[in-house]
């Protein structure tokens, strides 16, 4: 047989001589050319190598994945895939849960960035990055239904992304729960007052030619009417007929038109705090803005092609409402407006914030909204 | 201990001989085991993308597979260690050890447990290589996003490669199917390194061949190249297997000047040459699709199906097989104009060797069509010019044989404007190869004279080092930019939220990107050079005259300047 | 490879010009700078203007919308980026001192074709450019002289 050379000086260091070199013995590896056990031994290894190279990813992936997902205290774990509705939206949307079960929701994207957002037990998580996954630990007290919703523009059917987690069983003791969302409690206010959101509204008469300013009404020091100044009263009046009401009395038939409408203005902003007012700001980018644009003026990208109210009427024109409109939203009241944001546009478009939006939060909505046409 | 080369051969420097790389060469488990850390990488890659986040950025499977694998590649292995990835990849491997029915100790005899069916002699040239390659590039701008893609595409490879060991024998899947091999055979003509014999002398006197034939010590070369005839490193994967089978010991690795393999370009291939101007196309289209600013490319490259998509498709197939080769040849053409013809063509040369009888090889175990055409082949090497490249395909007389087996294929596959140009053309140099080589009653060409064909298929050469720098470059812009995905993909394989590692929070960092037009400039303009030599030396080896170079030189800059055009202008 | 001594001559002139052409400075007009407001919508997964031009020297503001997800705007060479969501648009605001092309990406994942979501930023006028087509040029012209084969030799 042959003799490799192994590296060492080779026996008589034999020079390479062309045709007629001597043959040389095979390199005795261990075990190496002859059966026995040294060489099964071999074998097993080399075999061992083999499956372990085959079966470490799966056997790691889903054997850590089985530890890992072991949450604190044996709480259940959920998970919750968001994808763009358009692909299937929150999967799953409908979760049932035990009252006084500890739960850890893990959350994860494979697209693009959502956010999360269950109102009504306290979950607000800004970012959910494509390929990482969030996971927030929940226990929810008392039984009911908390709806929850993607919180960043995700695609423009980004409204349509909700889910709900209904909470069964007794509640336990001691429980508290947050700030219920509006549509879980008693009928709201247009639904009292009977009005019809979807009735075709005139326009204002009667508007501002500049823009009228709420602190330049609340140094004017207007006697306001109980209609105005008390907030439950005036949220069932226009701005347009207040103005009427104003213009009408005689007290105040020295007041240029301006100086009523500031003192409309003040009637309609000075219950909005500060930091009321920030949180508004808030709430209108994130939910508002991408169909009603940033400025209000419906040039928002994901309000395009909705239909608007062509949907009732091919005569108007498609699309969300234009807040910058002085005509058309001074002849609306609050209650309209949060009657709108409450319910949706049944096929306008209009995303329905009922399942999202606490009392507080709708009515600085609206005022949100008033400053397109009032200033502060 | 350096091997001294025998007296009147000079081979350079064999990097093999040092004993620290001797030894881990002759010993089959550093291979092994490299082999199969590579295995289990790439299962967790198919893992990954199949169980894994279809986020691409935090998917181990995505970013370790064409961002650090591709990169390594490209940017390194290939231009200074050739086909080196070959030799430890691990598709084939478990489709080998099943072949072997050993997994490192090779069972005696060399002996293969497979049906041993050969490959059809039509298809045994890299022409369903080119096809596997453009099938994965059209589908590119899907497959390098979505894990699941790129897990069904490695698993496929496995699946095809396993399939393949097990009916056909040796290596078939990585020297006739594997669509990475094609192109890394090609420019692995520019490392530094090869694989070669000693001493062929050692070689004309030795019966046993065992490294083609295998023994007890080892296997016969997957790849059906027979080590001593080797000319060029597109077809040897650096198994090594020769080197540990051989019993005379002649077979090294040695250090070369880089490159060597191209400066012969008389008896190149269509096949190859096609695979070089493809490569250079689909530099293009990569330039253009994924890394330029025109968004209705790349969606019309990500909806398949779609009526946008239809029309990429034709406008890629286009490029690819018509535009660029087209182009390629009116280059050609003109330099034919320009240069004319001197002296004795190669082919004439190729016939005057195909009429010399091999010398008796009695009692050679070897397949017998191969026999005559080594003996051959060693003495056309021994002799003046060579009759082309010898990969241990058989050359010369049976090479015609080949030739004209091949044109069906051509004629069949190749559209029909380049169809009708290139059609019928031999391969393997001068399709008036001999009379007694081509079938009768086939015309040796039908469109094109053989001397431009033969100019095509030799100045093909120069887009070796182009496109190479080529992708080089297009490497370079996205590598470094998205490298830093790696660690938190080291962390987080599959997008779960875990963290092994502490890098899952990385956010994406674009390491310099300032740096890679500066280093974009210097690679694609070495690569022009080298193209532009090349050019020039094609031109003195098929008789013309110098100018006959200038229009593939212009070609070659034209090229460079559109490239530089996509990633600075 | 040995050169002879006129290739080598040849060569070391090449390397020369290649220098010059890469690093000489250009006495070039510049346009005065201004500033320069542009509207960019990020959609998936493309920029509209694909690219936008600028000259040396200008203040350049960038207003970053989005069309239907959050994106981000990553401008290579200068480093500056913002997001921008339907509804959040961003502004972008840096002085444009260098020439040449860079490259606008998103980096905030976006889905699949993430990151090959790219635009372009032209500085004119653009010398890197400018400079590379003139290296190409001497480099192809120099190689041609350099291995240009001696009278005799094949």
């Amino acid at each position: 047989m042959n003799t490799w050379h192994a590296g060492e000086p080779s026996d008589g260091g034999t020079a390479p001589e062309p045709d007629g070199r001597p043959e040389r013995d095979a390199e005795r590896l261990p075990g190496a050319g002859s059966r026995g056990r040294p060489r099964r031994r071999l074998d097993l290894a080399a075999l061992v190598i083999v499956v372990v190279a085959l079966t470490a990813a799966p056997v790691g992936v889903f054997g850590y994945r089985a530890a890992h997902l072991r949450a604190p205290a044996g709480a259940r774990v959920v998970e919750i895939i968001a994808r763009v509705p358009e692909q299937g939206g929150f999967g799953p949307d409908h979760i049932t849960l035990q009252a006084g079960e500890a739960v850890r929701l893990r959350i994860s994207s494979p697209d693009v960035v959502h956010g999360f957002s269950i109102p009504g037990l306290g979950v607000d998580i800004d970012e959910i990055y494509p390929g990482k996954v969030v996971e927030v630990d929940i226990r929810p007290e008392r039984p009911g239904r908390f709806p929850f919703a993607c919180t960043r523009w995700c695609s423009v059917d980004h409204w349509r992304m909700r889910g709900v987690i209904d909470v069964v069983g007794a509640p336990i003791q001691g429980g508290v729960t947050p700030d219920g969302v509006v549509a879980t409690q008693r009928p709201p206010l247009y639904q009292r007052l009977g009005i019809d959101l979807d009735a075709m509204r005139h326009a204002a008469a009667d508007v501002p030619s500049g823009r009228p300013s709420a602190s330049a009404g609340a140094r004017s020091a207007f006697a306001l009417p109980l209609a105005l100044s008390s907030a439950d009263e005036r949220r069932a009046t226009t701005p347009a007929d207040a103005f009427a009401r104003l213009r009408a009395d005689p007290s105040n038939s020295a007041r240029t038109d301006g100086e009523i409408w500031d003192a409309v203005a003040w009637a309609w902003l000075k219950d909005l705090r500060p930091d009321e007012l920030a949180a508004a700001d808030e709430r209108f980018a994130r939910d508002c803005a991408a169909c009603h644009g940033p400025d209000g003026n419906r040039d928002g990208p994901a309000g395009k092609n909705l239909p608007g109210l062509a949907k009732m009427d091919p005569s108007l024109p498609r699309g969300p409402a234009d807040f910058t409109d002085a005509p058309q939203m001074l002849a609306a009241s609050d209650a309209l407006l949060e009657g709108k944001i409450l319910r949706g546009g049944m096929g306008t478009g209009m995303p329905e914030f009922g399942s999202l939006y606490t009392e507080a939060e709708l009515r600085s909505a609206v005022a949100r909204i008033r400053l397109f046409t009032f200033d502060r | 201990m350096t091997e001294r080369p025998p007296p009147g051969r000079t081979r350079g420097y064999a990097l093999s001989e040092i004993p620290i790389v001797r030894r881990a060469l002759r010993s089959r488990w550093p291979q092994f085991g490299l082999t199969a850390i590579m295995l289990a990488f790439f299962v967790l890659a198919i893992v990954a993308g199949l169980a894994g986040t279809p986020a691409g950025n935090r998917n181990f499977g995505i970013v370790f597979v064409w961002i650090v694998w591709w990169a390594l590649l490209i940017l390194l292995l290939v231009p200074f260690a050739g086909r080196m990835w070959c030799g430890v990849c691990p598709i084939p491997a478990p489709g080998e050890w099943l072949q072997r029915r050993a997994l490192v100790q090779p069972r005696p005899g060399g002996k293969l447990y497979t049906l041993g069916l050969k490959w059809p002699r039509p298809l045994r040239n890299i022409w369903l290589q080119n096809a596997g390659f453009l099938g994965v590039a059209l589908f590119s701008a899907v497959i390098l996003t979505t894990p699941a893609a790129t897990a069904l595409v490695l698993l496929a490879f496995m699946i095809v490669a396993v399939g393949t060991s097990l009916a056909f024998e040796r290596r078939t899947f990585c020297r006739y199917l594997c669509p990475v091999g094609g192109f890394i055979g090609l420019y692995s003509q520019v490392a530094p390194l090869e694989l070669r014999v000693k001493d062929p002398a050692v070689c004309a006197g030795h019966k046993e061949k065992t490294c083609y034939t295998g023994s007890d010590d080892g296997y016969g070369c997957p790849w059906m190249v027979f080590p001593g005839s080797l000319t060029s490193n597109t077809y040897c994967g650096l198994c090594t297997e020769c080197l540990r089978t051989c019993n005379r010991d002649n077979v090294a690795i040695f250090a070369r000047r880089a490159g060597a393999d191209l400066l012969q370009t008389s008896g190149r291939r269509l096949d190859e040459a096609y695979k070089g101007l493809i490569m250079l196309a689909c530099a293009f289209i990569y330039s253009a699709v994924l890394l330029g600013p025109w968004g209705e490319l790349k969606e019309a490259a990500r909806a398949v199906g779609t009526p946008g998509w239809m029309a990429y498709t034709a406008a890629f197939l286009a490029i690819n097989l018509v535009v660029v080769p087209g182009l390629f040849w009116i280059a050609v053409r003109a330099g034919r104009w320009l240069g004319g013809r001197e002296g004795e063509t190669s082919s004439s040369q190729i016939e005057r060797l195909a009429t010399q009888a091999p010398p008796a090889m009695a009692g050679a175990t070897l397949p017998n069509f191969r026999v005559g055409a080594i003996a051959s082949s060693l003495r056309a090497e021994s002799g003046t010019v060579s009759a082309g490249r010898s990969e241990g395909i058989p050359p010369v007389e049976a090479r015609g044989e080949i030739a004209s087996s091949q044109t069906p294929l051509l004629a069949t596959t190749v559209p029909s404007l380049g169809g009708a140009l290139l059609a019928t053309t031999a391969v393997n140099g001068s399709a008036r190869v001999t009379a007694r080589g081509t079938r009768p009653g086939r015309p040796a060409v039908r469109g094109m004279s053989a001397s431009t064909s033969e100019l095509f298929a030799g100045y093909a050469a120069v887009l070796v080092p182009l496109g190479l720098a080529a992708w080089v470059a297009f490497t370079l812009s996205f590598v470094l930019i998205n490298f830093s995905y790696a660690w938190p993909a080291l962390s987080d394989p599959l997008g779960w939220g875990w963290d092994l590692l502490g890098t899952a929070s990385l956010p994406w960092t674009p390491y310099a990107p300032g740096l890679v037009p500066l280093l974009q400039v210097p690679v694609l303009l070495a690569g022009l050079a080298s193209a532009i030599a090349l050019a020039l030396r094609t031109a003195g080896q098929h008789g013309q005259r110098p100018w006959g170079a200038l229009p593939v030189a212009a070609f070659c800059t034209a090229s460079t300047i559109g490239l530089l055009g996509l990633y600075l202008a | 490879m040995s050169l002879s001594r006129r290739q080598a001559l040849v060569a070391s002139a090449t390397l020369v010009l290649l220098a010059a052409a890469l690093l000489a400075p250009l006495p070039l007009q510049r346009a005065a700078a201004q500033e320069r407001r542009i509207k960019v919508s990020a959609r998936s997964f493309a920029y509209e203007p694909g690219t936008v031009y600028a000259n040396v020297g200008d203040t350049m503001v960038i207003d970053l919308e989005s069309e239907d997800a959050v994106h981000g705007l990553y401008v290579d060479g200068y480093g500056v980026s913002a997001h921008a969501e339907p509804g959040r648009p961003a502004q972008l605001r840096f002085v444009a001192s260098q020439g040449g092309a860079f490259r606008m990406r998103c980096n905030v994942a976006c889905g699949s074709l993430h990151p090959f979501m790219i635009g372009k930023l032209v500085v004119g006028p653009n010398l890197p450019w400018l400079r590379a087509v003139a290296a190409t040029l001497v480099a192809a012209a120099g190689a041609i002289a350099v291995f240009w084969p001696r009278p005799g030799t094949k």
